[in-house]
């Protein structure tokens, strides 16, 4: 089969890409070795977070959550996002002074979407917050999607407009021949001029393929999710520095994330727990919120999750072959990111340029000079 | 320090392998649900509720015997442990006390038992119908019985409870057997063999006599089955030589029995569709074994044989578990199972026999009505999975993610056979192609705190905390 641009990757990115590109008219058509939203995509904790990015991340993630907040009627389709606030909070003094440091480095880039909040204001916020906690941080366009959902949105709004899903196609080869790239999987054979790198987890493999080296590793982040509670928190809630993370949906259920995580078997497609750590997550969202002692869990999972030695993700074009490009990476936080990242990778391959500067996001940041 | 095995679930398999493996020397634990040992089928033989307890048929009764050996034989027992996750490390995670436990072991045994199929019909949500699974668990624990209820389905367990009714003079509005008349036809050819195990087959038919000498209402070849009332049960309605209604507060359905099996999906083993009784097996080897070679499973939650068979399956899993452990050898593994496996080899034409007659009638495993609710924890509807299905959500697990179904409580258990049906109807392909939801633990809710109190166990502090 052919088409101008070869996606590898039906997670958010790759399904952004695709919708970008096929309403520009451009052919596309995306491999997936599972099914779109397997991954991390389909089942990481919905975050849709503009608070604490890295500053490199800042004009993306702004230009992103400016999208999201009309996702649903661009793309015709229910990705479960609300705008709820994101509030971080501080528990002690040395928080207060992260936070103000911080508050410091974004104001002289320029950027004021982040508040601080003083107790007073928190505890309004956050009613049901323990009374010692000092403070916090929040942006109010943040909130969160049903990740699934938002993911499957894409896909269903890039075929509409004529980009093809090939799932269960797990790629075994992929080389540039001539002016083509040839692509390989178990069952048939792919014929592209561009080829988009957005597996996720899997990327460094592709990116191999490429030409590319990459120092990727991937990890399991766990979430955990509880039965229906009466509502007791708003906004979507972290923590300055603490293992601490919820949202609170419309339904009742509270998803408990926080950064701890299981183990990932890559080659086996598949994650194990660590319930020492989640044991521990439960004990700080206890101690944070005391209301959630006699919540139920009714589900834990994880998600495999590609990460970069910075946490930043590699976005941009291919650094030794031609006609490539990568998108993967984000290390947690790429959810938020997927909109803007379709937008972008569209641009690049299109006109080879986009509206943003790249350069914290290349490939080739780790490239070592050896004797 | 470590056990030799755990084994999950105290009933009749369950029990029986403890008392093999203990009487070997093996330091054995079993982690059981229940307040005290017996699994559903002999749930509170030890210390019934009921003033004579013989009424509830022989079967149950021996049970008692079988109890006292097990609590005799040296196996640590850890009653009221709800084990909320198994892995494949060797590592069991349990709720006991408000407290979340953990115990290392090296080989594992899982008994989990069977669960019944569920039946689907429109209104089968409704307050007021339950299963007849339920009114035994009333009947046997609490000495619970509900005045003037229906009985609708299929399989020996339904004829059971109705015969427990009538013997305790409780008065039963009407029996209605939807074993469909071509049954009877396919199961005919296999009597003969069947006959084998007369007894069983005695035992059957016995019960069948008694409740039509009782002269309540038998409706047979039961069809097109429908709860009446809006907001709770007020009867039954199907055809059976025309439309007929029953009117009654109390509905039990029961559409025969199949291995639970979220334990055993969430480990990741290897799982076979099985044509023949229709669910899902987890795979297994004559010894037990699954495809992990250190996770052995027995009785009613590895297939569906019965009480007896599960003894035996406990036996020989418990020997062969024992050979692992370099505690006999495999000529006495052998030897000691002989008697065991003949018996699982005799009582195998009976059990198809009965696979066959019993076989669940397709129109009421899987709804038909658009309205009919399938995931009750999410109150999804066949609609609801329709609309995923023809949104792109073709497999189990890409539908649960879309509509929730399967993501409740239940963790999927009423469902997930369900939507494994539904799958394999719409696109007309096998169960086996279709699978099943990827199952994960917590195997039921976990209350937040008590997890939050997580303890290491070893084997000895456990056993202090057992006594």
């Amino acid at each position: 089969m052919n088409a101008d641009v070869l996606i590898i990757g039906g997670g958010i990115q790759g399904c952004a890409t695709a919708y970008h590109l096929a309403k520009s008219g451009v052919s596309v058509i995306v491999l997936e070795k599972d099914y779109a939203g397997r991954h991390a995509s389909g089942v990481n904790a919905g975050g849709v977070r503009l608070l604490g990015r890295d500053i490199a991340e800042v004009p993306l993630s702004k230009a992103s959550m400016q999208m999201w907040q009309g996702l649903d009627k661009t793309l015709g389709e229910d990705t479960g996002f609300r705008r709820r606030s994101l509030i971080n909070i501080a528990a002690d003094d040395a928080d207060i002074e992260t936070l103000r440091a911080r508050q410091q480095v974004m104001q002289s880039a320029g950027h004021s979407h982040e508040r601080l909040m003083d107790q007073q204001e928190l505890r309004e916020a956050l009613p049901h917050v323990h009374p010692s906690c000092l403070g916090g941080v929040t942006s109010d366009l943040d909130g969160y999607a049903i990740p699934y959902k938002a993911t499957l949105a894409f896909k269903r709004a890039a075929i509409r407009a004529g980009a093809r899903f090939m799932e269960g196609e797990e790629l075994i080869s992929m080389r540039r021949v001539g002016p083509v790239w040839l692509v390989q999987t178990r069952t048939a054979d792919y014929e592209g001029d561009t080829v988009v790198n957005c597996a996720g987890a899997w990327a460094d493999k592709v990116a191999t393929m490429i030409g590319d080296q990459v120092p990727l590793s991937h990890a399991a982040p766990m979430l955990m999710i509880t039965t229906r509670l009466p509502h007791f928190a708003g906004p979507v809630v972290g923590a300055v520095s603490r293992q601490l993370s919820f949202k609170q949906f419309a339904n009742g259920t509270v998803l408990i994330g926080g950064g701890a995580k299981g183990f990932a078997d890559r080659a086996r497609n598949e994650t194990r727990l660590d319930y020492a750590k989640l044991a521990s997550a439960a004990r700080t969202a206890i101690e944070f919120f005391p209301i959630m002692a006699g919540a139920s869990i009714n589900r834990m999972w994880a998600g495999l999750e590609a990460y970069m030695p910075d946490n930043l993700p590699v976005i941009g074009p291919a650094a030794n072959a031609d006609r490539a490009f990568h998108a993967f990476g984000y290390s947690a936080h790429g959810f938020q990111m997927g909109p803007i990242t379709g937008k972008v990778m569209a641009d690049l391959v299109i006109g080879g340029i986009c509206d943003f500067d790249l350069t914290a996001f290349r490939i080739d940041r780790f490239d070592r000079k050896t004797l | 320090m470590a056990f030799d095995c755990a084994i999950i679930g105290a009933g009749p398999a369950g029990m029986s392998a403890a008392i093999s493996l203990s009487a070997a020397g093996a330091d054995t634990i079993v982690l059981d649900r229940a307040p005290r040992a017996g699994g559903q089928i002999y749930r509170s033989v030890a210390d019934s509720p009921l003033a004579d307890v013989s009424l509830l048929g022989e079967e149950y009764l021996q049970g008692a015997a079988l109890i006292e050996a097990y609590e005799n034989s040296g196996a640590t027992h850890m009653a009221d442990a709800d084990v909320w996750h198994i892995g494949s490390d060797g590592t069991i995670l349990f709720s006991r006390d408000g407290e979340t436990h953990q115990i290392q072991t090296r080989e594992i045994l899982i008994c989990p038992g069977a669960m019944e199929r569920p039946m689907p019909i429109p209104g089968w949500t409704l307050p007021g119908v339950m299963t007849a699974g339920s009114a035994q668990v009333m009947l046997k624990s609490d000495a619970v019985t509900a005045e003037n209820a229906v009985f609708a389905g299929s399989g020996p367990l339904l004829y059971l409870i109705v015969a427990q009714y009538l013997r305790l003079g409780v008065k039963v509005a009407g029996l209605v057997d939807t074993t469909p008349l071509a049954n009877y036809r396919s199961a005919m050819h296999l009597g003969p063999s069947a006959l084998r195990s007369w007894p069983m087959l005695h035992k059957g038919l016995s019960l069948l006599r008694e409740i039509r000498a009782s002269g309540i209402p038998f409706y047979r070849n039961a069809r097109e089955l429908r709860i009446l009332g809006d907001q709770r049960a007020e009867g039954l309605s199907f055809h059976s030589n025309g439309r007929r209604d029953i009117r009654s507060d109390t509905v039990f359905l029961h559409h025969g029995v199949i291995p639970q099996t979220n334990i055993t999906r969430a480990l990741g083993l290897d799982h076979v569709w099985s044509d023949i009784q229709k669910c899902w097996h987890v795979k297994s080897n004559a010894w037990g074994q699954s495809s992990s070679p250190h996770i052995s499973v027995a009785g009613d939650g590895a297939r569906i044989s019965g009480a007896e068979a599960a003894q035996s399956s406990g036996r020989v899993a418990a020997a062969n578990i024992l050979t692992r452990l370099g505690r006999i050898n495999l000529q006495d593994r052998d030897q000691q199972c002989r008697l065991d496996h003949a018996f699982l080899a005799k009582q195998a034409p009976f059990r198809r026999f009965i696979d066959t007659l019993y076989n669940p009638a397709p129109a009421l495993s899987l709804p038909e009505d658009p309205d009919t609710l399938v995931c009750r924890c999410e109150e999804q509807s066949v609609q609801n999975l329709r609309d995923g299905f023809d949104k792109g959500a073709a497999n189990p697990n890409a539908l649960k993610s879309l509509t929730r179904c399967g993501m409740g409580p239940c963790q999927g258990r009423q469902c997930g056979p369900i939507v494994t049906g539904l799958l394999a109807k719409w696109r007309g392909i096998s169960e086996a192609d279709v699978g099943y939801y990827r199952l994960r633990s917590p195997q039921r809710l976990l209350n937040l705190k008590e997890f939050s109190r997580f303890h290491a166990l070893s084997a000895q502090s456990d056993k202090e905390a057992a006594e």
